[in-house]
């Protein structure tokens, strides 16, 4: 394997391969994201605000 | 076999477990313990860095003690703001969000003490050790071997409590903060064992396995993402969970941040090459660093966009609430920084802005804006809500955002107009094409104003810390602290009805954590080894060039000394193809000069001149005299002073062990040298010290400074006398 790899060439490639590699899994990000449904969506984007604790009475914010 | 219109049903759960509640409590000790360290270690950090700040206009502002001299301070700022005060803010708020977002204490409190101690431990050994001059070079990775083992242990205990967290969550599905947080854990574990092989050599002392160019490439493709991996990523994670907490509402589109997530984890690894343009660097790993780097600005402005427009029909509370000031600022600085970062890894801009101080001001929009910002918001959060009062006082917050602006502007302006003055003044022609300002030093004179600037901004900024710090002391005094938050919520896994989900959507990927976690770390691992596995193993990206010879025993020993005083904070040793740096500094470097270059010193910043062709363009008593007083033969130098070379002894002892270590990563010294080196280290000291003698310098000839002279003499004067290539084609890039 190494060895193989010791003898590739044309090195200009790899830009043109990497390009190729992210349009794929740019598009299948893109794909998955666009399945989801909405009320699933929903639900995720609230998850952060589920668990807000309830304030307690406290003194009130300093002047300063 | 599924397929991916087949539908996966879970079985259902047993009738005695269904919907049951569960009482549990969040642990908000460890959250506070962090955030604590983040305050501290934020002071500390800032204030080596305007301590370094001071010393680039008034260099006697070191007192002449070597371990708060430029070079040795440096590290220890970076090091203290990334890792001490950026990363003790991040497990801070990844701790605090990761329990409420799985619904689920931390995996294990003794690994959450642990990972505190041990990180916070690992910071006070790299405060003592950087300053003692114990460094591998490498920037953002320059902790010696032991310290690196120990940042790897404290890693993994971290990464086993993140994971198994998640494991054990009661939330089903896996909210985008921690997509982020498990990119963070994986990639920078990946980063710091491929980039910290080295051969240990003494206690404080290893050699980095990789040479010249390919430690160049390892080096930077750690180093940029040190950048995504620890200062972004995982900044990100608290965006998404922050933001939406503190303008109570969700983020603006779910949809987004999955392609931002995945596009961003598998662009940003690609994008390394780009602090090497026009380096001895192979072409086509610049083109890949260049290209993606250029592609990165649409994730990254999807994450900012998704961030900014959170806020719609919120902009009111902005008004109001300090919190969400910060946060405004810290996503536009997120979003400044990532249009700018492109911009300069296109070929043209960087050609004028690398090795200047536009890099400078580059950094800091993010560290001061992105991190620092972001930061400020969820201690601000936080504190209040861990100690069930309201902050002490909003108007204190307030003018602490307002300093911080205006700080901001203090640095980063000076900063911009500084590097682009350097990059015209250094490649300026005159009419007759000659360099119009052939001496270094007037073009450092022209900046040197913008410096002071640069200081007002740093001083600015720490005070706004401080009165964060007075502010959340006061905000803790007045309130309770709840150490244990009680909370009721049913598993996920108790629930009675099992949802129809299509196999292979995101939404199933979303609650399979070991799956998203492998096709994470293969997003991140592409780029990886499509860039360094061809570079170290295909021969023609390196042709060696015959004339070039291994180190001498004294200037490997120099050398070393090089490294140890950090001279490659300030000084470059790669000269790009252009003619203004050709004139000014001589043959450009080629990637066969650097083979037994372990590890490289090619250096990031030129607040001095590149010493790549220093090798015999003064008489070795110049350098002595300069070394001891920069000033007393470059008027005008912001260099500091090294008297203690001129007094310390050389210390031979390490010799041995050095010579064999480098031999064992490569370097062909011939078997015995060991033995046969202390008397050829003996006749080069006594010809450095007879040519002292002839420039009127008494020096005794066993001091260090003999040995950093020898270093510089040698540099670049290999291929004087041999320009021809002897394998894999032509000779450099």
């Amino acid at each position: 394997m190494i060895q193989w790899i010791d003898k590739l060439g044309g090195l200009e490639a790899f830009g043109i391969f990497s390009l190729c590699l992210f349009v794929a899994v740019f598009t299948a990000s893109m794909v998955l994201a666009f399945c989801l449904k909405k009320p699933f969506l929903k639900n995720m984007g609230a998850l952060p605000l589920e668990d807000e604790p309830a304030e307690t009475e406290s003194p009130k914010s300093h002047p300063l | 076999m599924m397929n991916a219109e087949a539908m996966h049903q879970e079985p259902p759960p047993p009738p005695d477990r269904a919907a049951a509640v569960e009482t549990f409590r969040y642990d908000n000790r460890i959250v506070r313990a962090f955030a604590i360290a983040t305050v501290v270690w934020g002071v500390v950090g800032m204030s080596a860095g305007l301590t370094l700040a001071l010393q680039l206009f008034y260099p006697a502002a070191n007192l002449d003690w070597p371990m708060v001299t430029f070079g040795r301070l440096r590290p220890v700022h970076t090091n203290a703001v990334v890792f001490a005060f950026v990363g003790n803010g991040m497990f801070m708020g990844i701790y605090y969000s990761l329990q409420r977002l799985c619904k689920a204490r931390l995996f294990s409190d003794k690994l959450s003490w642990f990972h505190f101690w041990g990180w916070n431990a690992i910071i006070v050994a790299a405060a003592i050790t950087l300053p003692l001059g114990f460094t591998t070079s490498k920037e953002y990775a320059e902790l010696e071997w032991p310290i690196k083992i120990a940042i790897g242990v404290v890693w993994v205990a971290f990464t086993i409590n993140l994971l198994g967290t998640i494991i054990k969550r009661r939330e089903k599905h896996i909210y985008v903060s921690i997509w982020f947080y498990i990119a963070t854990a994986l990639t920078v574990a990946v980063l710091h064992i491929v980039n910290g092989l080295e051969v240990p050599v003494s206690l404080w002392k290893g050699y980095s396995i990789y040479a010249g160019v390919q430690d160049a490439l390892v080096q930077w493709w750690h180093g940029h993402n040190a950048v995504a991996f620890f200062l972004t990523t995982p900044y990100l994670g608290l965006m998404y969970y922050f933001l939406p907490k503190a303008a109570n509402r969700p983020i603006f589109s779910y949809r987004l941040s999955i392609i931002h997530f995945w596009a961003l984890i598998f662009i940003y690894i690609w994008a390394g090459p780009h602090h090497l343009l026009y380096t001895a660097l192979p072409d086509w790993a610049q083109s890949l660093g260049m290209v993606f780097s250029i592609m990165l600005v649409a994730p990254s402005w999807g994450g900012m966009l998704n961030g900014l427009l959170t806020l719609r029909g919120a902009w009111d509370k902005v008004q109001r609430d300090p919190v969400l000031k910060f946060m405004v600022g810290a996503v536009t600085a997120y979003g400044m920084a990532t249009l700018e970062g492109p911009a300069l890894a296109i070929k043209t801009v960087n050609s004028l802005s690398h090795y200047t101080d536009w890099t400078i001001a580059h950094v800091h929009t993010a560290a001061l804006g992105w991190n620092g910002l972001l930061t400020f918001s969820v201690l601000y959060w936080l504190f209040p809500r861990l100690y069930r009062v309201k902050l002490w006082s909003v108007k204190l917050a307030n003018y602490h955002f307002w300093l911080a602006l205006l700080a901001m502007a203090f640095y980063v302006v000076p900063m911009y107009i500084a590097g682009i003055t350097e990059g015209k003044m250094w490649s300026k022609f005159s009419g007759d094409g000659f360099l119009q300002y052939p001496n270094f030093l007037q073009i450092v004179q022209q900046i040197i104003p913008f410096y002071q600037l640069r200081a007002v901004g740093g001083s600015l900024y720490i005070l706004g810390v401080w009165l964060m710090a007075y502010n959340l002391w006061r905000t803790a005094r007045a309130g309770q602290f709840a150490a244990e938050e009680e909370v009721q919520a049913a598993s996920f896994r108790s629930q009675p009805a099992a949802r129809l989900e299509p196999a292979f959507s995101h939404r199933w990927l979303e609650s399979k954590p070991i799956l998203l976690t492998g096709l994470a770390l293969i997003a991140v691992l592409i780029g990886g080894l499509i860039e360094i596995i061809p570079m170290i193993v295909i021969k023609e990206n390196v042709p060696t060039i015959s004339s070039v010879k291994p180190y001498t025993a004294l200037e490997l020993l120099g050398r070393d000394i090089y490294i140890r005083e950090g001279c490659l904070g300030c000084h470059s040793q790669m000269i790009r193809p252009f003619r203004h740096e050709t004139e000014r500094y001589g043959e450009y470097s080629k990637a066969g000069e650097f083979v037994y270059d372990h590890p490289f010193l090619w250096g990031s910043k030129r607040i001095g001149p590149d010493l790549q062709r220093i090798g015999g363009k003064y008489p070795d008593a110049w350098h002595y005299n300069h070394l001891d007083d920069p000033r007393s033969t470059s008027p005008g130098s912001i260099m500091p002073r090294f008297p203690w070379l001129l007094t310390q002894t050389l210390d031979t002892a390490p010799l041995p062990a050095r010579i064999g270590a480098l031999r064992r990563v490569g370097v062909p010294y011939p078997p015995g040298y060991e033995g046969t080196a202390p008397g050829e280290l003996n006749q080069q000291t006594a010809t450095i010290a007879a040519h002292l003698a002839a420039g009127s310098v008494k020096a005794p000839p066993d001091r260090e400074i003999l040995a950093v002279i020898a270093y510089l003499q040698r540099l670049g004067t290999d291929i004087k006398s041999a320009p021809l290539p002897t394998a894999g084609g032509a000779a450099g890039n």
